[in-house]
Parts: structure tokens; sequence; C-alpha cells
């Protein structure tokens, strides 16, 4: 199993003490020479354009960026190498920031980036592109307007039908990341994957899939032959009260949690997991995934120690 | 005697995920980190008020995630009242008003925000006039009235409402050193305010006293912060991306840190007797609950002894 480091484990969005070092490049110099220490040598670059609107280049994640501080993609390639980092496994766009002012507005810019992300990857050397596939739900509902979900979905349907074209051309496999808070959620990806372009895989994220209420080891059968990359993610939560549903999802609102654990920290069961993989003959990425933590560098190393111990070859 | 001063903070905390966390100490005990204290509007606000602040200026890059939690803004005010705390004002961006063709979309753009301000409770809309140098500049006469134009229209509605515009120029504005008091001079004084921000206007170039001076009448508000570099050069200020420093150079620090004659300017401004909100903003500071007590501590028991 080929092992990539996310750096979703970095929180942008969100206040923690010292949060404003991240938004510098600086910060983003050491993150490669720390994630390589951890045991780290490939890694998944979350997509955010919402950087650029602010004029936040030091944060390596979208075309603009990457190009402002080091003229081309492949001059980033080449800094990576030499600290560090060997490749971009996969590129992750959540395209719900855009989930505003209605629903052309959302499609329109989820399509613009989606086909930068592309472009991006290519450029990298990453074969993988995976995409949120829907908005959390409650801001979807804040875009319908005169639609309804099924109307929201069919416009999600054309958009991954056009991101697919794009990626084949790239030499990409576009995947679908389906969150707990979408529309998609748990099991329900399964039959969306049978209405889209053939080529589009599955991104198996297993804590999204379990609080979903989802069999992860089901989902994983279910789409055998469609699994395009594979995100080791980790939970203890249980979302007993439709907290997918509200604002802000990833912050249940009666009870705080923090909903993603570091790996190993959950109750996932990622043997089980790891042997369903080798059984079925995976052998694409396997991204680990401590997502959003309040301390990256004990995150990475707990990450290496998993990688060393629960799934180790 | 009542203050005449009000001191506000700027709101750049980034999202606060939470509005009100209960289980606090079940919380803290996921990860025993410091992380919990910094993550609902409950305790944000508290700190406010715990700091010797009254009120807090909203930044519009947040309002989707305050509106999330509190669904309304007479919610969020009512529950920032409670912890007595009050909605100064708000941050607003006039991207593209030097482009004619824009002039209806940044004017509706600038009444939408006033609307949004006027639910919030507050007062006054500071109101960066332009885009970014880099790209933009340097302007030409034309649009510069443009600008105006469009400042004017926006505050002649806020007027109408109640609020404040009050010009608020970054160091790295399209307007800069060279034309933005020429900007000033083409507003509209009655509706057109001025927000001086200590800091920007010295990172520009100019001199803070006299700019205070010449325009002490327009003055409506302050964003008050110090800063170390005293005139930043024009190929750094009209660069790309300037805001943020690669190697973590801040251009702003909390009053009192860095080189500004603050103790001559307050003296400026209780000679004019100035009265209303003047708003701390720690931008770039690593820790903001340690930099708002330090910013207060400044503010009253330095410059408040002079006036308040």
């Amino acid at each position: 199993m080929r092992y990539a480091f996310s750096l979703e484990v970095v929180d942008l969005d969100n206040q923690a003490p010292n949060r404003n070092r991240r938004e510098s490049r600086y910060f983003w110099d050491e993150m490669n020479h720390l994630v390589s220490a951890g045991g780290f040598h490939r890694v998944e670059v979350p997509y955010e354009p919402k950087w650029d609107f602010g004029g936040r280049s030091g944060i390596p994640r979208s075309m603009r960026s990457v190009t402002t501080k080091f003229g081309t993609v492949a001059n980033y390639m080449a800094y990576l190498k030499d600290n560090g980092i060997e490749a971009i496994d996969c590129v992750h766009l959540n395209p719900s920031l855009f989930c505003m002012g209605g629903m052309p507005m959302f499609f329109g810019a989820a399509g613009h980036y989606g086909e930068e992300a592309i472009a991006f990857a290519k450029e990298a050397g990453c074969k993988v592109v995976t995409l949120s596939v829907t908005p959390p739900y409650s801001k979807v509902q804040g875009i319908l307007g005169d639609a309804d979900e099924k109307g929201f979905l069919e416009g999600v349907k054309e958009l991954v039908n056009k991101l697919a074209a794009e990626a084949k051309k790239a030499g990409v496999t576009l995947c679908l990341k389906n969150e707990f808070w979408g529309l998609l959620r748990g099991e329900k990806i399964t039959e969306f994957l049978g209405r889209v372009d053939g080529d589009v895989k599955l991104d198996a994220d297993t804590a999204n899939l379990q609080i979903a209420g989802a069999d992860v080891k089901d989902v994983i059968r279910a789409n055998r032959d469609r699994i395009g990359v594979v995100h080791f993610t980790d939970t203890n939560f249980a979302d007993n009260d439709e907290t997918w549903k509200s604002a802000l999802p990833e912050f249940p609102a009666n009870r705080a949690t923090r909903v993603f654990t570091d790996l190993g920290m959950g109750c996932v069961d990622f043997p089980a997991i790891l042997s369903l993989l080798k059984e079925i003959g995976y052998d694409g990425p396997v991204v680990l995934n401590p997502r959003n933590s309040t301390d990256i560098c004990r995150s990475i190393l707990r990450a290496g120690y998993f990688a060393d111990t629960v799934v180790k070859e | 005697m009542a203050n005449h001063i009000k001191l506000s903070h700027m709101s750049h905390w980034k999202t606060i995920p939470y509005k009100q966390i209960d289980n606090f100490r079940d919380y803290y005990y996921e990860d025993k980190s410091n992380s919990c204290y910094y993550e609902d509007w409950d305790r944000i606000l508290r700190y406010h008020k715990a700091t010797g602040y009254d009120g807090i200026e909203l930044a519009p890059w947040d309002l989707p995630e305050i509106l999330g939690l509190f669904k309304t803004p007479a919610e969020y005010t009512a529950f920032a009242a409670d912890h007595g705390i009050e909605v100064s004002g708000m941050f607003h961006g006039c991207d593209d008003s030097h482009i004619a063709e824009k002039h209806g979309e940044v004017v509706a753009a600038g009444r939408s925000a006033v609307d949004t301000l006027k639910a919030f409770g507050g007062r006054h809309l500071n109101t960066c006039p332009g885009n970014n140098y880099y790209g933009n500049g340097p302007l030409d006469a034309e649009g510069l009235k443009n600008i105006a134009s469009c400042l004017n229209e926006i505050g002649e509605y806020a007027e109408g409402n109640g609020i404040k515009l009050g010009i608020h120029n970054e160091f790295f504005c399209v307007t800069n050193k060279e034309n933005h008091r020429q900007l000033i001079e083409l507003t509209d004084p009655r509706c057109v305010h001025y927000c001086l921000d200590t800091a920007q206007v010295v990172l520009m170039g100019d001199d803070v006293i006299d700019f205070y001076e010449t325009y002490k009448d327009r003055i409506c508000t302050f964003h008050w912060k110090d800063t170390a570099d005293l005139g930043v050069a024009d190929e750094i200020r009209y660069a790309k991306d300037v805001e943020i420093c690669d190697d973590g150079h801040r251009w702003f620090w909390e009053p009192g840190e860095g080189c500004l004659p603050m103790v001559e300017l307050w003296k400026r401004v209780a000679a004019h007797g100035f009265k209303g909100w003047v708003t701390v903003e720690d931008d770039g500071a690593p820790d903001y609950l340690a930099a708002m007590a330090l910013s207060s501590y400044y503010m009253k028991q330095v410059l408040g002894k002079i006036y308040w």
C-alpha cells in the first residue's frame, strides 16, 4: 500500500492559537520538512482558491499561489523534491466555498476551479483529483431557490461528467468524495456513481462513510472496481441527532467534539479495511488524513506511528 | 461623567465554529489543548468584555458562518449585548470601484453592506476604497474620480441609514501615497468620512500627525494600531500579495509595541475633542487574546490617562 499524507492536517479556516503563521510561506516551507521527518514523502494537496482572493499566495493550495511563488508547477515540484516530498498523490477540491448566491454561481465556479485543479494535477504529475461531490446539506438548501435537491443533483451529475472529460484529457482520474454532511452521504454514492461517466471513481473516505451510517467495508465491496483513492480518516463521532444537516456539521452544536480524530485515536476498524483492500486487489494511493489538527506536529507523528503499526504492510 | 471614547476590537479571529460550548470541560479533555478556548462566540465575547472592550467590528468574510450559527443579525447582536458588547461597525471593500462599467455593481454591493451593518446595529462601515495597487495601479484621474463617485453614492445611502462610511486606505491599495489625499478631496464631506488607520497611513509614507491635523474634521472613527515600518518602499507596496510576508514579517503591532507617535497623536485627538468609537486592530498578532489585553492596557492605562 502506498501511503501519502494529507496537508488538510492544517486548518486554515477556523480560529486557533498561532493560526496567522499558516498564511506565510515560511510555515509551508517547514511543513515539508515536518511531513518528511514523520516518514511521509508523498502528499495530498487540498486545492483551495479561497486564499487567492485575499492574495495569500504563501499558502501553496492553488495554481495562482504556486505560480506566484515558484513561477511554474514544475518548479514547485522540484522544490518539493529538494525538501523531502517526492510526489503529490492526490489533489482534493471542495467547491463548497462557492455555494452561495444561487446554483448558477456554484456550478460555474465549481466547474472553473475543477478544471484548474485538474490542470494543476496534470502539471504536478498527480494522477488523482478528488472532488467533494456536494457541499454540506445546509449550504445546498441556501442556494436551491425554486429548484429541489433532485434538480441540484442533476447539476452535480453534469458537473461531474464535464470534469471527467477534462480529467480524461489530462490523464487524471476524477474521484468523488462524499462527506457525511453532503447530499450523497454514505451508501448513496454508489447509486450516483452508476449514473455518471464510467471512468469516475470513488474516494473511499473511511470516517466520512462511517459517520454517515454506512458499513465502510460494504461500500468498498460494492464499488470494488471503482475505487480511485482511499482516505484513512478516523473518528469517534456518532451522528445521533442529524448534525450532518446543521450549518457547521464538523462542529456539532449540541455537544462540542472533534469529529475527526488523529489516526488511531478513533474507532474506525482499519485492520479490517486494509485486509479488504488487499483482498480486492486495490493498489492505488491511500491518503492518511488527520484533518484539521489542533496540534499539527503531533498529528504527523501519530500518523507515522499509525502507518508503522496499525496499517503496516 | 460619561466617557468620550468607546473601545472596540476588529474581529480578525477566523471562523468561530460554535455559538456556545456547554460541555467545555469534556471538550477540553478530548485533547487537553487550549484550542477549545478559541472556538465559541460565548467565550470570544467574554474575552472582549473582560479585556475592556465595549464593541466588536465585524469582518464581512465571517458573515456566512455567523449567520449559520445565529440565523439572523439581530440574534447575534442580542447575544453580544448579553455579554456587554455592541457591534461598532463592519469592514467593507469596494473592489473594482475604479472601473466605470462596474459602478452600478460596486454601489449595489456597498448598499447591501450598509443594510447588513444596519441589521447588526452597527454604525461604522469602514471601507477600503478599491482593489490592490498591483494589477490596477497607477490610477489615472478618471479612475480616481470613479472611486470617489462610488464612495459618494454609497456614503449618501449610508448617511440616510444612520451609518458612517469611513475611507480605510490600506497601504497596498490602488489609491496610495500619491493620491489618497486627493481621493478624500474628491468625496463629499457630508457623507464620506474617514476611518484613520494609524498604521496604514504611515506604511504608505504619510505623516500621521499632519494627516490627522489636516483631516480631523472628516475622521469619524479610528483603527488604532502600531507599526515598526515607517514608509514602505514603492516597490514593496505596489508588488503582488504584499499584505502577508513570506518570512512572517509583521506590518502591524499592538499599540505601544511599534514606533508610532501614539501619545502625540492622542493629545491631538483630545485637543480636538473626538467622541466615538476607537477600534483596535490586531491583525497579524499570533495570539489574539494576549494582543487584545495588551492593546487594551495601552489604550486605557497610557492613552486613557490623557483623554478618554
